[in-house]
């Protein structure tokens, strides 16, 4: 009975160390990429340390944003290759997660999720982006405020308005924070300004808009 | 006898558990999750379509997909060109006006990244997300 049950133990292992199954260097990546650009890139390197090939049959991304190619479709034994993954920063902020979904037709372990991070350098967080008056409202000024992200040094900050309806006032509040007081000429027509933010020394350009808005609807 | 079968027991259950391991620490980053949305944020296409005249609905999808089909009147606002779209979709928003972001499916979280910077960047209020996005609304309408 012991013999049987050492050799059931010893054919399970062997099994399982025996099977066909791609090797991955890393399933997360972490990027970070600059603020000028337009893509993050990772490369997921894997091998195929079993001894009979193994097929690609789907590879497919989390989201729009992001492509994944494989180099081949077969990975033969002992073969490697990667999966490179692309993410359009676009107009994103912050730290992203998308995932990419291998489908390979191995016998276990069929699909493998690979993690891209990236993380976005944040040169100016502006808050809020928009600000409105009520039609009829008294042309107060409202806030926007400024605050330079951490691993970033801006002295100064240039605003315009894309409207004379709209003035804008930049008060330097140091220790990296802007003030930006906006305020309408008067609040009887609906009119719409875009506030656009430079950051001194700098070809990126941040928004904001400011609006004299209709009453809201009566339910 | 009765003691070697309880050993025997016990030595295949601790193979069973070997595997089980070995997925809990080499393969913990394959499982993929979603950050959860409160119920509060969160409407369904019949209690949407109750906002009727009231609604401004938000396709987050990319361009190609909001060219290809999307919900009438909706207006485009993803984050490849959140800064261009975005006055757009200013421009036609109004005080006391409900905002209904949509994206492809259930597993899509385009509309919940949107939905978030509309509350917190631009700071407005009723803002959802709708349930089961695009192809949710596609089978009702």
């Amino acid at each position: 009975m012991k013999t049987h049950t050492v050799a059931f133990a010893l054919s399970t292992l062997i099994s399982l160390s025996a099977r066909a199954e791609l090797k991955w260097e890393q399933t997360m990546i972490e990027l970070h990429p600059t603020p000028t650009d337009k893509q993050a890139i990772g490369h997921f390197k894997y091998q195929n340390p079993g001894k009979t090939p193994v097929h690609f049959k789907s590879v497919h991304a989390s989201c729009g944003c992001t492509t994944a190619q494989t180099q081949k479709d077969e990975v033969p034994p002992g073969g490697s290759g990667e999966i490179t993954a692309t993410f359009n920063i676009g107009d994103r902020t912050g730290t992203q997660v998308k995932t990419v979904t291998v489908e390979t037709d191995e016998a276990a372990n069929s699909k493998t999720v690979l993690t891209l991070k990236t993380i976005i350098p944040q040169q100016l967080e502006i808050t809020p982006t928009f600000v409105f008056w009520k039609q009829g409202d008294k042309p107060d000024p409202k806030t926007i405020t400024v605050k330079v992200g951490k691993e970033f040094t801006v002295k100064h900050i240039k605003v315009t308005s894309s409207s004379p309806d709209f003035q804008t006032k930049v008060e330097e509040k140091g220790n990296g924070e802007f003030k930006i007081d906006v305020q309408p000429q008067e609040t009887k027509n609906l009119v719409a300004s875009t506030l656009t933010i430079q950051p001194e020394d700098s070809q990126k350009i941040f928004y904001a808009t400011a609006r004299i808005t209709n009453s809201p609807v009566v339910q | 006898m009765r003691s070697s079968l309880i050993r025997q027991i016990l030595i295949l259950a601790a193979l069973a558990l070997i595997p089980g391991l070995g997925e809990a620490v080499y393969f913990r980053q394959k499982i993929s999750w979603q950050s959860s949305i409160p119920p509060s944020e969160l409407v369904t296409v019949d209690q949407a379509r109750t906002w009727a005249g009231n609604v401004i609905w938000v396709d987050a999808r990319p361009d190609e997909e909001f060219a290809r089909d999307h919900v009438p009147g909706a207006l485009s606002l993803n984050e490849d060109r959140w800064n261009e779209l975005l006055p757009q979709f200013l421009a036609v928003w109004s005080p006391g006006k409900k905002v209904v972001v949509y994206c492809s499916s259930l597993s899509c979280n385009a509309s919940r990244e949107v939905a978030r910077r509309l509350r917190k960047e631009a700071q407005l209020s009723d803002v959802f997300v709708l349930e089961g996005g695009w192809e949710a609304w596609f089978k009702k309408r």
